[in-house]
């Protein structure tokens, strides 16, 4: 339940916000996961008027502010210099429908990221660099998310590092093919052959499977992270044998050899 | 907090509590177009532009809105007629939803519009694909989504300044040959080829009209027959305030309900005073505080066919989400704060979750309760909420007959209606002391009857409104939370509103009977049925509501198909029995198809394989033994609900022509058993050695109607203007069903649709009706209304006939003579003296009466519709993922009233089966609590992700009815699971058993 709620105009205020115990205060990007229902009371800090959303191309890295908002990332793709990894597009598409996309923001989309995200699931192949305030501390998502409640606490994201000289896959399956995934597996592969291999649909949030110098021995790495994933939705064996199937699938896109 | 919102270019401010949402302030300030339909942003009805962007305002604070401009659906277009101000007409949207049939229940219309129009204000001339993705974010359950995109389309094409096509003529005579007992063919000609097959395609058609193969008994119908757009269309397409929650009263208070965190216990202590002692609060009542009537929430026809073993509230809970007690507060806060504040004992009892253990010896006993009322064969000792022992022919015998014994075993899971207005009730006392209960109900005068004793009230001291119904699905033909806020109203005497969260829509509301079904059929070896036996244990959950009934009719229409040909056609041999026992799942109840769903699924799949096991022809076999025009239904002399059973001829039967024409629309013969259809290929060409296509078929059958049982009623009255009161105690769940029952009215009358104006319906002013489950309203109610009509025909006829016998120089007529057409009473040389005339003729100037007629009817028999339906699905064998890509349903449902209206109940229909094929089922852990409390792990088809859907009607003219019409809004629920799972069976040889069909039982098929 939400008992305050705080606009600043500029990020030091937010800071000063966001540095409460009491009541517990947490930022809010688009309010898709902060405005549902729950018994806990918080105060929340909108950013919108933190001038956090713009994205800049530089080189071969985006930058992602961190209130940008899901939607405005997939328009972006095709209509300036940046041309996202279609996967990431479908990623995104999957994460939610059109009208959450509006709303949720990409900050947002990676901190609360479960195991069924596919968004999630692809930026954390891609492991961004994200900016934390205060310290402008520069994390990567692969290591910002398992920690994510405590170095989270009291502290902002600002921007979103993504790189843009890798290629993405994502295959998934599900029940329908709008539904959230069952097993997903996001492969990303950098030109130096660096291979990074996530599996989603499973946990409390994707699993980093597989990060080496090229992709040999990646679907074993796959079946041994699913080893023990079962769970209501899916049957463990179920979920290893697809992270094996769908993480070669996502390698041979990209023309990796598996 | 104060906000200053811009709300529609208007600026207010407006004091808020900080978490407070959006879609709250905006109902609370009257912009009631924006709907409440679940609290994570799963269904979208909240939908406002936000910025001229599409959001959802359960998810947007309203502080967050503070600085963007709000648009709601109050700024999108006026109703064009408006006196003498001059309006701005509805929006090319709004009419292009009228015009194509895209609104149903209309619940979700206005946030369809709103996403469609944030469209093309982005892009005026989309593709079908960029349609779909506007409508994404809005859940439908109604319509399939296929005429909201044409509609889309449709007015877009408008807005960019082209014609908008007519909404298509689809109409085409019968072939030659392929009648059987149906009328000749009559119509336009306008494909010749019509049997060629179609390709697939995935383009939304143009044409917005079904294909129709038409009766010549239809031939002299004018408004019959006619794509009339819906009678609250208008209404609805502007998001007016109809609906339930829309009802606005002073010092309304809110109803909450605690529910059980356990599945199976006694409340040893509940303690209420914190809870009373918090400011705000109104009321709290647990068991000690009301009277304990037992009673059933089935909403049914009296004496009620099943069991009588509910309380309001008790001093035991039997599922997790049970009640266990009503808070009524000031306001929603208040009313959870103090939820949290009650203090329960439980008292832990044995838990039953294993349908297969409830009548075991040492089971759990759910209803231990004296009250307990029996209904036939119930036995609570032993979990036995009902139980149905059929027997036709000699079964034993007709195994011996037969060269080959087939048996096999299939499940059906839980699901749930899922209508996106959740169930929803305000009560109030009114200036006469009477309690009124608005509510969101399909069975208006069930409610009346049945809660009247469960409040301590005459039936004659409650009136039941029943505004527009968000959706249904027979969800709603359950008394479900009337009594919540009945009950806080008497405490308080105060307005009371209780509304549904989508959890507790989960957790407490109705879903489809759960089965497991087994199967022996006795077939020679030429394919003729010698005999076919159905067990069914059905989990009825832990109250016994529809439980004989929805089970009987599992066996009364699944198993009535097959009869075997030759002289079992006569005299066939079938077994029905089943057992329906109670457990600590979550009650079960009516849902859309009424047992009927879980019956093709055991029956479809088990002919299938028969079929296939014989290397039979699929469609040959079936109609080898289906049940044909001019046979007995076989059930018919063996159950009819739970009362006496008396046989009935099937007078019509379009079946064969179904399959038919079906098949030449999926272009059956160049697919099935063609192998290289099967493969896939890629753009490139190259196949895709992964993937593989099938088809499957499914044949099935509903009613129409409980025959000697249900009733339904109508009244008319004429004005002075030529205009006409129709009054209903129908109810239109979204279904189209008060225009269909405005055009039978207006065929009578002679007047166009618009002179028709229709209400229902309110127990204090409309006739009797049974209310909208069973198929029964188009059948049923419609007669009622021909035979009102009829009445106030012959009165118009006979006043006519004064006026025009006035002027003596000609010749007189009779009113026998009098024809009634475009509003116009015409002798038969030519002579007409207008209604307006008659009307004031009546009413003011000589021998003044009202003209008025009441009609009530009640069937004798209940007429089947049939219907082929046909799938095609991709499989991919690696990952046991399935896509359906098409379904194609052809249905014989008598003469077709409003081809949009009743081709929109086929394309929704499909879509929600489509759900419960593959996606849609309520699973429970070892303590009985819910996996599905939402609607994103319940998932239902999006715009975005539905297959192509083609609707085909096969009309035969119904003798039983003045119009020939028989049901249509349940069958299209029945044949898509078992063709989907056919269609799999087609491409990769696995059989699925148990549904849904989920990409890991494919999997598992396919790997053992």
């Amino acid at each position: 339940m939400i008992i305050e709620y705080h606009r600043p105009q500029t990020i030091n205020e937010a800071l000063i916000l966001l540095s409460r115990d009491q009541p517990a205060t947490v930022p809010l990007g688009g309010g898709t996961v902060l405005n549902q229902p729950s018994r806990e009371a918080y105060a929340v800090v909108d950013l919108q008027s933190l001038g956090l959303d713009e994205i800049n191309k530089h080189g071969q890295l985006l930058q992602i502010g961190a209130t940008c908002k899901l939607q405005s990332l997939l328009e972006l793709d095709g209509k300036s210099d940046v041309v996202l990894p279609q996967a990431l597009c479908d990623a995104i598409r999957l994460e939610g429908t059109i009208n959450i996309r509006q709303l949720a923001t990409v900050a947002g989309g990676l901190v609360s990221a479960d195991g069924r995200s596919p968004f999630g699931t692809a930026m954390l192949a891609l492991n961004p660099t994200l900016t934390l305030l205060p310290g402008e501390e520069e994390i990567s998502y692969g290591e910002l998310l398992p920690l994510r409640d405590l170095k989270l606490r009291h502290r902002l994201i600002t921007q979103i590092h993504l790189p843009l000289n890798t290629k993405l896959s994502y295959h998934y399956v599900s029940r329908s093919p709008f539904d959230l995934p069952l097993v997903s597996a996001a492969v990303a592969i950098w030109s130096s052959g660096r291979t990074r291999v996530v599996l989603g649909g499973y946990g409390e949030m994707p699993a980093l499977a597989f990060d080496g110098p090229e992709s040999s021995g990646a679907e074993i790495a796959a079946q041994n992270v699913f080893q023990n994933a079962g769970d209501q939705w899916a049957s463990a064996q179920y979920r290893r044998e697809m992270a094996v199937v769908l993480t070669k699938r996502a390698i041979a896109d990209m023309g990796g050899r598996v | 907090m104060i906000v200053n919102l811009n709300i529609n270019d208007f600026g207010k401010e407006l004091d808020i509590s900080p978490g407070e949402s959006l879609l709250s302030v905006l109902r609370r300030e009257g912009y009631f177009g924006t709907k409440h339909g679940c609290e994570k942003g799963e269904c979208g009805s909240c939908t406002v532009l936000l910025d001229g962007r599409p959001v959802n305002s359960c998810l947007l604070l309203a502080a967050q809105a503070e600085g963007s401009r709000v648009q709601t659906i109050e700024a999108v277009g006026q109703h064009p007629e408006q006196g003498w101000k001059l309006t701005e007409g509805l929006h090319s949207l709004q009419q292009a939803f009228v015009e194509t049939g895209a609104i149903q229940c209309g619940y979700c219309t206005p946030a369809q519009i709103l996403a469609a129009k944030a469209l093309l204000e982005r892009n005026p001339d989309p593709g079908e694909d960029e349609v779909r993705e506007a409508l994404s974010g809005v859940l439908c359950r109604c319509t399939g989504y296929l005429k909201p995109v044409q509609a889309v389309l449709r007015a877009a094409a408008r807005m960019r300044g082209e014609a908008a096509n007519d909404v298509g003529r689809r109409i085409f005579p019968e072939p030659q040959g392929i009648s059987g007992d149906r009328g000749k063919g009559v119509g336009d000609t306008e494909s010749p080829d019509f049997f060629a097959p179609i390709p697939s395609s995935t383009d939304t058609k143009v044409q917005v009209l079904p294909k129709m193969i038409v009766t010549s008994e239809r031939e002299t119908l004018s408004r019959v027959g006619k794509p009339d757009p819906k009678v609250d269309a208008v209404k609805l397409v502007q998001g007016k305030p109809a609906f339930t929650a829309d009802f606005e009263r002073r010092g309304m208070l809110i109803a909450k309900v605690l529910h059980s965190p356990v599945a199976h216990a006694r409340i040893k202590h509940i303690d209420v005073s914190n809870a009373l002692s918090l400011p705000g609060v109104a009321a709290v009542l647990t068991w000690k505080d009301i009277p304990r009537v037992v009673y059933s929430t089935a909403g049914q026809s009296d004496p009620i066919p099943g069991p009588l073993d509910t309380f309001s509230l008790d001093n035991k809970v039997r599922y997790v989400g049970d009640r266990v007690a009503f808070v009524a507060a000031e306001t929603e806060e208040i009313a959870k704060k103090a939820l949290e504040l009650i203090e329960v004992e439980y008292e832990p009892l044995p838990e039953l979750l294993d349908p297969d253990d409830a009548m075991k010896p040492g089971a759990p006993v759910l209803h231990d309760e004296p009250e307990f009322v029996n209904f036939a064969d119930s036995d609570p000792g032993r979990n036995l909420a009902a139980e149905i022992r059929i027997d036709i022919g000699d079964i034993e015998q007709g195994y011996e007959e037969a060269d080959h014994i087939f048996e096999d075993e299939f499940s059906v899971s839980k699901v749930q209606p899922a209508h996106i207005e959740p169930h929803v009730v305000v009560t109030y006392w009114n200036e006469d002391d009477r309690l009124v209960i608005r509510t969101s109900t399909q069975v208006p005068f069930h409610v009346r009857r049945q809660l009247a004793p469960v409040l301590g009230l005459p039936i004659k001291r409650i009136r039941v409104i029943k505004p527009r119904i968000g959706g249904g699905f027979g969800g709603k033909q359950e008394i479900l939370n009337e009594d919540v806020a009945a009950h806080l109203t008497i405490a308080t005497g105060r307005s009371v509103i209780h509304e549904y969260t989508r959890e507790e829509e989960f957790i407490d509301a109705r879903s489809r009977h759960p089965m497991r079904i087994r199967m022996k059929t006795g077939v020679k070896s030429d394919g003729t049925i010698t005999a076919n036996a159905m067990y069914v244990l059905t989990d009825t959950g832990a109250y016994g509501c529809h439980a004989l009934t929805v089970t009987g009719n599992t066996g009364h229409k699944a198993m009535a198909l097959y009869v075997g040909d030759g002289p079992y056609r006569k005299a066939p041999n079938i077994r029905f029995y089943a057992d329906i026992v109670y457990t600590n799942h979550p009650p079960a109840g009516a849902y859309r198809g009424y047992g009927v769903p879980q019956g093709f699924w055991a029956v479809e799949r088990h002919i299938e394989k028969i079929a296939r096991h014989l290397d039979l022809d699929p469609l040959e076999f079936r109609l080898k033994n289906a049940l044909r025009a001019g046979e007995l239904h076989p059930f018919s002399t063996a159950w009819s609900e739970g009362r006496e059973p008396r046989p009935e001829i099937i007078e019509t039967c379009g079946l064969e022509a179904c399959v038919q024409q079906g098949k030449a629309v999926i272009g059956w013969d160049q697919k099935y058993a063609v192998p290289e259809w099967h493969d896939v290929f890629n753009v490139k060409g190259e196949c895709a050695p992964y993937l593989r296509k099938g088809i499957g078929v499914a044949l099935v059958m509903q009613g129409t109607a409980i025959p000697y049982l249900d009733m339904g009623g109508a009244s008319i009255k004429m004005n002075e203007d030529g205009s006409f009161n129709l009054l209903v105690g129908a109810t239109d769940l979204g279904t189209g069903s008060d225009t269909v029952l405005a055009q039978m009215a207006a065929e009578v009358l002679g007047v166009p649709l618009e002179d028709v104006l229709v209400y229902s319906s309110d127990t204090d002013f409309t006739p009797f009706d049974k209310g909208a489950y069973a198929s029964s309203t188009t059948y049923v109610s419609g007669a009622a209304v021909v035979l009102a009509a009829e009445k106030v025909a012959e009165r118009i006829r006979d006043r006519a006939s004064r006026m025009l016998n006035e002027d003596t120089e000609q010749q007189r007529v009779q009113p026998s003579e009098i024809r009634l057409v475009e509003r116009r009473a015409i002798t038969p040389d030519g002579r007409s003296v207008n209604l307006s005339d008659v009307g004031h003729n009546a009413l003011h100037h000589e021998d003044q009466e009202q003209i008025m007629g009441v009609g009530s009817y009640m069937s004798p028999v209940a007429p089947p519709p049939f219907a082929a339906q046909f799938a095609e699905v991709t499989v991919d064998i690696e990952t046991g993922q399935v896509v359906v890509d098409r379904l194609v349903m052809a249905v014989d449902s008598g003469v077709i009233v409003n081809p949009i209206t009743a081709s929109g109940q086929v394309e929704g229909g499909m879509a929600q089966a489509l759900g419960y094929a593959v996606s849609e089922e309520m699973c429970y852990d070892e303590r009985g609590r819910a996996r599905e409390v939402d609607l994103w792990d319940y998932h239902i088809f999006r715009a975005n992700e539905m297959p192509e859907l083609e609707t085909i009607f096969v009309e035969t003219f119904e003798p039983s009815h003045p119009f020939g019409v028989k049901a249509v809004a349940e069958i299209p629920m029945d044949g898509v699971a078992p063709a989907v799972g056919n269609a799999v069976l087609d491409a990769c040889g696995v059989h699925i058993n148990d549904n849904p069909i989920t990409p890991e039982k494919i999997w598992m098929k396919l790997n053992t």
